[in-house]
């Protein structure tokens, strides 16, 4: 059962399960900006040493128990930001635990089955749950969608286009990162490294823009792959369609130092582009511009002062002081639903040698 | 000044290829023939639409020193480029956007070919969008959209078309060093008409941002990398202009361009694309 809202004047207790950079450099920096509504109390990690370090960082308690933290009254929220095969379980735990919110890292589960029981036990104990969609939550998209009228029933082309450095460019401009993962020199000469590279890449870039992505795609359910396009060093051009729209999904990684993040939903009459802030550092929100009439008329919104990390932890402020509605369930499950159809239509299609069976034409310039 | 050339144009040439404006931003150079004058003008436009090569063909026996062909369709050229080659006839294309003079320039100057063919070597993804005006035909804005990419990109092999309709189409393929490309067409009235193409690569890239010639907006070249990015110089002269512009300069030195060699390549793409 969810707890009663806290005293309004009392900062409200923030647990984290797992230490590692998302924390360092995205979370803990966001709760320092909120201060006076949010404070980290207790951190765990499986490596004891790192969950020291960077629990001394905020004053927090470390540990490396998941139990003990699940039993400190003094954490009304927890954040899971461990690796993607454990979100599942410690959600559930975080609700049964009796916890004010949750904040999942996305994804929030690995398949369809984990998701159901997640929903279940939510829907059980009343805790609610946020996924980290950052986007979701970013001013400049929360302003677009107040603004776009009939947008989303009009669109028939969705672009989801993601360039930027490694994360160690920005998670180092927004702290001070210990224990970063070490970086691979993957084998692409073997089909099985390809085909996880995509994967990874849906499930762990795509998929920051995919719930946007759902937004503006009613008949999300019919997905089908066109074309999968491995790209080195890292990343994807993905072409996807259903009955009604056209989704094209890229992805660059590389030694670039300039980020370029956009989303773009067109219709036949108006047409909405976003551009995101990188990852990692508080550059604000993205900004969002709805044009028509050949772009002659354009409406900007944005920017805002925060970015959606920051607006994450608003809604997770809110759930647990009961002064928001608690998201819906079901939107979660379809969100990531949708994700892992495209994650495994796109290993599929790489597997295949690519889908679309066009032949191939060939000239020079 | 060597004297003006005159110009015959019939009336759906001159709306295709705003013949009186451009005309108009070279008035030392070329001027309106007289009705009368028609069967014996220096130049003749052409509308490029479906059979302009036998009326091109046609102009170069009647002995015309320079054609202007406004935004053709793909067609074979093969005979054309023989006569005016024999006549010496120099014939040049005015595409809508790859006659803009920011994708390739006289020697002088950077341009975006320049820029693209210097980085392909690294490449990683070459990511294309070109936007027209709904009711406009995707067969034709694709054969737009190639253009551009021939004109910048160099050799586009195992080009597929991944998906057509009445929004547009998805076309992929690899550049020279396996890397792949995709190019999108998205027909809308809510953005200005125009082609966007980035290249990726290991440490930057070169973005080109590229506007109808329906005024003399520049396109951006912009070239990203270790030292920054840099824009290129932008050039306030539309694609129009910019064909006109070497006409002239071939008038006067009496060379021919190679612009229906260039075509003939757009032609085959497009040909092959078209059968499958």
């Amino acid at each position: 059962m969810s707890q009663h809202a806290a005293p309004a004047d009392r900062p409200l207790g923030v647990g984290i399960l797992g230490a590692g950079p998302v924390t360092q450099a995205i979370h803990l920096p966001a709760l320092a900006r909120l201060q006076n509504i949010l404070e980290v109390r207790h951190i765990m990690d499986v490596d004891p040493a790192v969950a020291s370090s960077v629990a001394a960082r905020v004053g927090a308690v470390a540990g490396s128990s998941m139990d003990a933290l699940l039993a400190d009254p003094a954490v009304d929220i927890v954040a899971i930001c461990s690796p993607h095969q454990f979100h599942a379980d410690q959600v559930i735990a975080a609700c049964r635990a009796g916890k004010k919110a949750v904040l999942c890292e996305k994804p929030f589960a690995m398949n369809a089955e984990e998701a159901a029981r997640i929903s279940a036990v939510s829907t059980e104990t009343g805790v609610p749950i946020v996924v980290g969609a950052m986007h979701t939550f970013d001013p400049g998209w929360l302003a677009a969608e107040q603004n776009w009228g009939d947008l989303p029933k009009q669109v028939h082309t969705i672009r989801s286009s993601i360039v930027l450095p490694p994360n160690a460019r920005f998670e180092d401009f927004a702290t001070e990162i210990i224990t970063r993962p070490a970086a691979g020199n993957p084998d692409y000469s073997d089909i099985e490294v390809i085909k996880r590279a995509l994967q990874g890449g849906i499930m762990g870039l795509a998929i920051h823009d995919l719930p946007l992505v759902r937004r503006f795609t009613p008949d999300f359910a019919d997905i089908e792959v066109l074309n999968v396009f491995h790209v080195r060093p890292f990343g994807y051009a993905v072409s996807l369609r259903t009955p009604t729209r056209v989704i094209e999904l890229r992805a660059v990684m590389n030694s670039t130092w300039k980020p370029e993040w956009t989303f773009e939903a067109i219709g036949d009459d108006a047409a909405l582009h976003i551009d995101f802030t990188p990852s990692y550092v508080q550059a604000g929100s993205a900004v969002a511009t709805i044009s028509r009439g050949n772009g002659s008329e354009t409406s900007v919104f944005g920017p805002y002062g925060h970015n959606g990390y920051e607006g994450e932890w608003l809604e997770l402020a809110g759930l647990a002081r009961g002064t928001r509605p608690a998201p819906s369930a079901q939107t979660l499950i379809d969100d990531l639903t949708f994700a892992l159809a495209i994650a495994e239509a796109t290993v599929a299609s790489a597997a295949a040698g690519h889908a679309g069976a066009a032949e191939e034409a060939g000239v020079s310039a | 000044m060597s004297g003006q050339y005159t110009v015959a144009a019939g009336p759906v040439a001159r709306e295709a290829g705003a013949v009186t404006p451009t005309m108009a931003s070279l008035p030392e150079t070329f001027g309106p023939a007289q009705d009368t004058q028609a069967g014996t003008a220096d130049v003749l436009v052409v509308a490029g639409v479906p059979g302009w090569t036998a009326e091109a063909a046609s102009a170069v026996a009647a002995g015309m020193r320079g054609i202007v062909v406004a935004n053709p369709v793909p067609e074979d050229s093969t005979q054309l480029a023989a006569a005016a080659g024999a006549a010496g006839t120099a014939v040049v294309l005015d595409l809508r956007w790859a006659s803009n003079p920011a994708l390739v320039g006289d020697a002088t100057e950077p341009d975006a070919r320049d820029a693209v063919r210097s980085a392909a070597g690294t490449a990683s993804l070459l990511d294309s969008v070109a936007t027209a005006a709904q009711g406009t035909d995707p067969q034709r804005l694709l054969a737009d959209h190639l253009a551009s990419l021939l004109a910048v990109c160099g050799p586009l092999g195992a080009v597929r078309v991944l998906r057509s309709g009445a929004a547009g189409y998805t076309v992929g393929g690899r550049l020279p060093n396996g890397a792949p490309f995709t190019a999108q067409g998205v027909l809308t009235a809510a953005r200005p008409a125009g082609v966007d193409i980035r290249l990726y690569t290991a440490d930057g890239g070169v973005t080109v941002q590229v506007p109808d010639p329906d005024a003399a907006w520049p396109a951006e070249v912009r070239v990203t990398g270790p030292h920054g990015e840099l824009l290129l110089p932008t050039l306030y002269e539309s694609a129009h202009r910019s064909a006109w512009r070497r006409l002239k300069d071939h008038l006067r030195a009496g060379t021919s361009p190679d612009d229906l060699a260039g075509f003939a390549r757009l032609t085959d793409l497009y040909a092959t694309l078209a059968a499958t």
